[in-house]
């Protein structure tokens, strides 16, 4: 079962990776030119710090609404999907249960989700010794905690959409619009506090601030609560997923 | 007609989708826009120019590049998944003419929701004492057409280079995200328009840049349905 959950993932998972790290590695080694040409992508970064232009770039830039956007496809699964391609008469017929199908898809999901969320991490430190500069891997890490979390959250409404929802393309269509919606919703007065847009979180965004020596910019530390919380709810979209695929008629 | 009610159906749950999502946040740009102002720019603008930074420019013209490239996905390739190509190419027409039938409901319904929140915009603001050029919108209706377009084209041919389930969409963002940087390169500017200035009116935007996107975007949909004719199903 480990094996089909994977078989099915793999291109989206090797296609995004593909993705994400084409971007990590054109940020680093192409920094000396963007800030030598003023690349308008890079003009805010030419007069900062190296850790500026990565946040800015990478971290709170485009490689994070790539991520956040592709999660969603990676989201994609459950049955109802197999029976638009006619296989899910295939797969309920094998001798396991309904759970175990999906829980291994979602299980294959979250720990390439998990891959995905470290690609910055390993690239962008590595790449940096190479082109003669640094970035923390502490800092690093922080993000892709941040960005599993957060693409937790996604990754589940996904997988409960791509459960409920008929056709092909509706799952991601409406999983994407929500992620847009949300934005909204978070900065709607009552509810702007609470920090609830997902793309806000991952990026830390204005709770970044600089170190003594004004020569790194460094996120706060990790608020583990706020992660359990979100992956509390991430967990709940997926019960409820499992829950309405036991429930449903194939 | 039968071949274009055929792509109708294919598309309307996106478009559909598209269409209520643009109405409804145009219509909330206009009437919170004192709540909606403060996430769109930091500091306090006028009316048009806070229309222009959130509509025109930013946050709703990045949804409308989403789902116009959501709105190329599909053809044969999809319908080999679902078991389904045999009875399209059993049917009495060429695959050309699929191919065009495609394109042709996918171009009106990118114009649909491009021209969307340009009739909007001048229509609702006068609810709120309000008002906004209906020429000045309508132009950014256009621009948002000829962009969406070629944008649209991408994700067509995409959905024709690549069989994979998915792959075919995270590919047409990639290629989107990696058009979207590599016209910021210094030097490529001159040989690439960048989309994305065209369409919220900061690039060139004349007659000869509009021709060369149609034209570009045109040979993108026939070089889909150029690899459609010769594929083996």
């Amino acid at each position: 079962m480990w094996l089909k959950a994977w078989s099915e993932s793999r291109a989206r998972f090797l296609a995004i990776a593909l993705t994400l790290s084409a971007l990590c590695a054109f940020a680093v080694l192409f920094e000396p030119y963007f800030r030598q040409h003023q690349v308008p992508i890079a003009l805010r970064q030419r007069e900062g710090s190296y850790t500026e232009y990565i946040y800015n770039l990478i971290y709170s830039g485009t490689a994070k609404g790539v991520y956040a956007l592709l999660v969603i496809f990676l989201g994609l699964g459950g049955l109802q999907r197999e029976r638009a391609n006619r296989t899910a008469g295939f797969t309920l017929a094998l001798p396991v249960s309904r759970l175990r199908v999906v829980g291994n898809q979602i299980a294959v999901g979250t720990i390439e989700l998990a891959a995905l969320a470290l690609v910055p991490a390993i690239l962008i430190p590595s790449l940096s010794a190479f082109s003669a500069r640094s970035y923390p891997l502490s800092v690093a890490l922080h993000f892709s905690v941040r960005w599993f979390f957060c693409g937790l959250v996604i990754f589940a409404a996904s997988f409960l959409l791509s459960v409920v929802t008929p056709g092909e393309y509706t799952a991601p269509v409406v999983c994407y619009l929500a992620l847009v919606l949300h934005t909204f919703v978070a900065a709607w007065h009552p509810l702007a506090g609470y920090r609830l847009n997902l793309m806000w979180i991952m990026g830390e965004f204005q709770t970044m601030h600089w170190n003594a020596a004004h020569s790194l910019l460094q996120p706060p530390p990790l608020s583990w609560p706020r992660m359990s919380v979100m992956a509390f709810f991430a967990l709940l979209l997926l019960s409820a997923a499992i829950r309405v695929t036991d429930k449903q008629d194939f | 007609m039968m071949l274009f009610y055929k792509a109708w159906l294919e598309s309307r749950t996106r478009f559909l989708l598209g269409l209520l999502v643009i109405a409804g946040l145009s219509t909330v740009f206009v009437f919170y826009n004192h709540d909606v102002r403060t996430v769109v720019t930091d500091h306090d603008v006028s009316y048009g120019e806070y229309i222009w930074r959130g509509i025109f420019k930013g946050q709703l013209r990045d949804i409308y590049v989403i789902l116009t490239l959501l709105l190329g996905w599909g053809g044969l390739d999809r319908e080999r998944t679902h078991g389904t190509a045999g009875h399209t190419l059993a049917l009495p027409v060429s695959r050309w003419r699929l191919i065009a039938a495609r394109g042709l409901t996918g171009i009106v319904e990118t114009a649909a929701l491009a021209i969307l929140p340009a009739s909007l915009i001048p229509a609702l603001s006068p609810f709120i004492h309000e008002s906004y050029p209906w020429l000045l919108a309508l132009q950014f209706g256009a621009l948002w057409t000829v962009g969406g377009i070629l944008i649209f084209a991408i994700g067509f041919l995409a959905s024709v280079l690549f069989a994979g389930e998915y792959s075919a969409a995270i590919a047409a963002i990639a290629l989107l995200f990696g058009y979207s940087i590599t016209t910021d390169l210094p030097g490529i500017e001159h040989y690439l328009v960048d989309i994305h200035d065209v369409m919220n009116g900061s690039g060139p935007h004349g007659f000869t840049t509009l021709a060369a996107i149609s034209i570009t975007a045109a040979a993108t949909i026939w070089l889909a349905g150029y690899i459609t004719a010769r594929r083996d199903y």
